[in-house]
């Protein structure tokens, strides 16, 4: 009988021992759980990347120490009337279970509880609490950051636990552990090469490696090139570096193809990055020039030709690849200048826009001509006529007048 | 005092009445006809560029139509600042449903669009059934600079009248007459080169003539209106466009960057000005000016197809920045 499951289900650990890494993090959870009634928080939350073993600590300790887990996961909605639901009962009653021997109780267990935010969620950050403050059982919560503002009240009745990506040594202990039991001889370099793509992330390298070695008698380096950038977790960063340094049109086109990265932010990265990629500048406008296409073919695109996407990533790896040899490496602009730009002069912009849209009511004109046309003179005369009638006139508050007197010139 | 005095000098002395108009006589003329009558006049066109009288003249019919109180039968609209059809729809619907129709001189209350040729070819259909279902309480006068941008169906309702750029000896003479006003002494050859600069804008050479005032002694001298016109014309473009024909491509569009993030120009707003100032630079050769030309060109109209002005214009940036080091070379060296 063939056992087809996922591995990351079939190998999913059954005891706490088995999960490998963050030690201390297990110890403390641990410690929390064993200490029953006298625990000093009656919820904690664990929190850290993906796939580092969060919920797999939570099943395999339940498992081992025999509790039972109520589970709401980030697929529920979670207003608070339906946690209310599933929270309270699990919360407010011993449930049958605890008569028998092997059980000491309920857990209710919270996962992804940073997947509470938006409107859909309204008050379910206070329903949290509230079921933690009237728990009668322990709450254990999971999370893959802490740091957003709408889980601070939590941060108060929990206990926190954080969890670290797991090193690459452990998850090749692993990938080995698993090869061994499927059968499969493995090389070292293949397995260090998932090991290092999943930055830590233990599910995602048993994902990669089942795709990569389902079915196979051996697995090769060459086996794994392919998942270079199959991990959504991958960055702008890592597929910028990856397409600047690659030797063909093919290789880049196949690495863009690959990636899930936002593409209109891709195009701007590209365009950012080229003037350091191409000293040269011959290559430099080459290159500028097919982006430019590139962005006249994601001007077809628009929001319904998506077949033609393909010609904007194939010029885009055209782009990177003008001269393969000349590549040196570089330092990476990113996020792109215009988002950054954008963002810090929107206060400015939008004064400059209030001001205009002062003049062109006072003088029959468009906000565009009064900036393009007007906007010139007005600043050489409030800074030549110390009087205030024209500032009255268009009545220009004193940050305004300010704005322009300070404006550097057009 | 009631009347808060008009301080921008293109206000104070815009033309109240048709028969004040500069220049222009026989759109003046036919105009005048249709207020004998103002049950006859049509829908109205205005086309041609900008400063020669379109909108004073659609604001005297307005004051000769309702007198004083014109402003409660007039709606005002800019299409290049309001946001979509939907909005002027909104706005036009409102007003010819609240606005004072028929107390005026007039039988209609009027709608002056400013810009029209900024619409879009679809919000031109629907304004032409805006046109049509209002028709029998309001009048509109559309203002553009090329009627070809209006579409036929709109040109078509309308009487279309076309301001041709205003004569040069007209202008001197109104530009006396306000300097005279305001104390001002002024030669004939220096109220000529405001002109001049002003290439048939006579907005623009009255905001040079009040900017210029501004400066001084209340005589306006040569040297006033070189100092006026080198220091309200754009800077920014041109030092941008030496930065590129020089081959400092970063600097270039770092001010690129500046211009569209600091100032909120559009990209084909700066593809425009790139082209004004590139025939202003004094070092590069005609053919060398007809190439650059050329390519602005072709960047400019892929502004239109594309999705990112900035992406368009850094590659527009990086021609020019390899002009300099290639093809210029070649051109001057042999």
């Amino acid at each position: 009988m063939t056992d087809d499951r996922l591995w990351v289900e079939k190998y999913r650990p059954k005891s706490v021992s088995e999960i490998l890494g963050n030690e201390e993090a297990k110890t403390t959870f641990i410690n929390w759980l064993e200490k029953g009634k006298k625990r000093k928080k009656k919820a904690v939350l664990l929190y850290g990347p993906a796939g580092v073993g969060k919920t797999a600590l939570v099943n395999a300790a339940s498992n081992q120490f025999g509790f039972t887990i109520i589970e709401m996961n980030a697929s529920d909605t979670r207003t608070e009337k339906a946690i209310n639901k599933v929270g309270k009962p699990a919360t407010s009653y011993v449930s049958l279970d605890s008569f028998s021997v092997e059980t000491k109780g309920n857990i209710l267990f919270l996962d992804e509880v940073d997947g509470v935010f938006g409107q859909q969620d309204r008050g379910g950050i206070g329903a949290i609490v509230k079921i933690v403050k009237e728990s009668l059982v322990p709450v254990v919560m999971a999370a893959n950051d802490t740091d957003l503002q709408k889980l601070k009240p939590l941060k108060k009745v929990c206990l926190l636990i954080r969890f670290h990506p797991v090193r690459i040594p452990l998850i090749i202990t692993m990938l080995r552990k698993i090869c061994l039991k499927e059968n499969i001889e493995a090389e070292f370099e293949a397995l260090e090469r998932i090991a290092c793509n999943s930055r830590g992330d233990m599910r995602s390298a048993i994902n990669d490696l089942q795709s990569a070695a389902a079915g196979k008698e051996t697995l090769r380096v060459q086996d794994t090139i392919l998942l270079k950038f199959r991990n959504k977790d991958v960055g702008m960063y890592d597929l910028l570096k990856g397409v600047f340094s690659a030797e063909s049109v093919g290789e880049a086109a196949t690495l863009i193809n690959q990636s899930n990265v936002d593409y209109d932010e891709f195009l701007l990265s590209v365009s950012d990055n080229l003037p350091f990629r191409y000293t040269d500048p011959i290559e430099l406008a080459v290159a500028c020039d097919i982006v430019s296409r590139a962005d006249v073919f994601r001007g077809r695109v628009g929001t319904e030709n998506w077949r033609l996407l393909k010609y904007f990533f194939n010029l885009l790896a055209e782009a990177v690849t003008v001269s393969p040899k000349s590549f040196k490496p570089f330092k990476f602009i990113f996020p792109p200048m215009r988002i950054m730009t954008l963002f810090w002069t929107k206060p400015k912009r939008a004064k400059l826009e209030a001001i205009c849209a002062k003049i062109a009511l006072k003088c029959h004109i468009s906000r565009s001509t009064a900036k393009n046309d007007v906007i010139p003179f007005i600043k050489i005369l409030i800074e030549k006529e110390k009087s205030t009638p024209i500032i009255n006139w268009l009545k220009l508050e004193s940050d305004e007048v300010e704005y322009l007197t300070n404006m550097k010139k057009l | 005092m009631m009347n808060i005095e008009k301080v921008m000098w293109v206000e104070k002395y815009r033309p109240r009445y048709l028969r004040d108009i500069v220049d222009l006589h026989h759109v003046v003329e036919s105009l005048e006809a249709f207020l004998r009558n103002p049950n006859t006049m049509p829908h109205l066109l205005f086309a041609g560029i900008p400063g020669t009288g379109k909108t004073t003249a659609a604001l005297c019919i307005a004051r000769e139509l309702f007198g004083e109180q014109w402003k409660s039968f007039t709606l005002e609209l800019n299409a290049s600042d309001e946001r979509g059809i939907n909005t002027v729809r909104d706005r036009v619907k409102d007003f010819s449903r609240y606005g004072r129709t028929g107390l005026g001189k007039a039988p209609f209350s009027l709608i002056i669009l400013d810009e029209s040729d900024q619409m879009t070819g679809p919000a031109q259909t629907a304004l032409r059934r805006i046109m049509e279902t209002s028709s029998r309480t309001s009048r509109f006068i559309l203002i553009c600079n090329y009627s070809s941008k209006i579409i036929e169906p709109i040109q078509s309702r309308c009487a279309i009248f076309r301001f041709s750029k205003l004569d040069k000896q007209a202008m001197v003479a109104h530009i006396q007459k306000i300097a005279e006003k305001e104390n001002l002494v002024i030669s004939g050859e220096v109220a000529e080169k405001i002109v001049e600069y002003s290439d048939g804008d006579l907005r623009h050479a009255i905001n040079a003539l009040q900017t210029a005032a501004a400066y001084g002694s209340g005589e306006i001298d040569d040297k006033t209106v070189s100092k006026v016109v080198g220091e309200a014309s754009p800077k920014q473009v041109q030092l941008m466009l030496n930065k590129a024909l020089n081959g400092h491509f970063i600097e270039a569009r770092k001010m690129m960057y500046d211009l569209i993030g600091q100032y909120g120009f559009s990209g084909s707003e700066i593809v425009r000005q790139m082209q004004r100032e590139l025939m202003k630079v004094s070092y590069l050769s005609d053919y060398e000016k007809a190439e650059l030309t050329n390519i602005i060109g072709e960047y400019d109209y892929r502004l239109t197809q594309g999705a990112n002005a900035d992406v368009q214009l850094s590659a527009l940036l990086a021609q020019f920045s390899r002009f300099s080091k290639s093809d210029r070379g070649k051109v001057v060296d042999g």
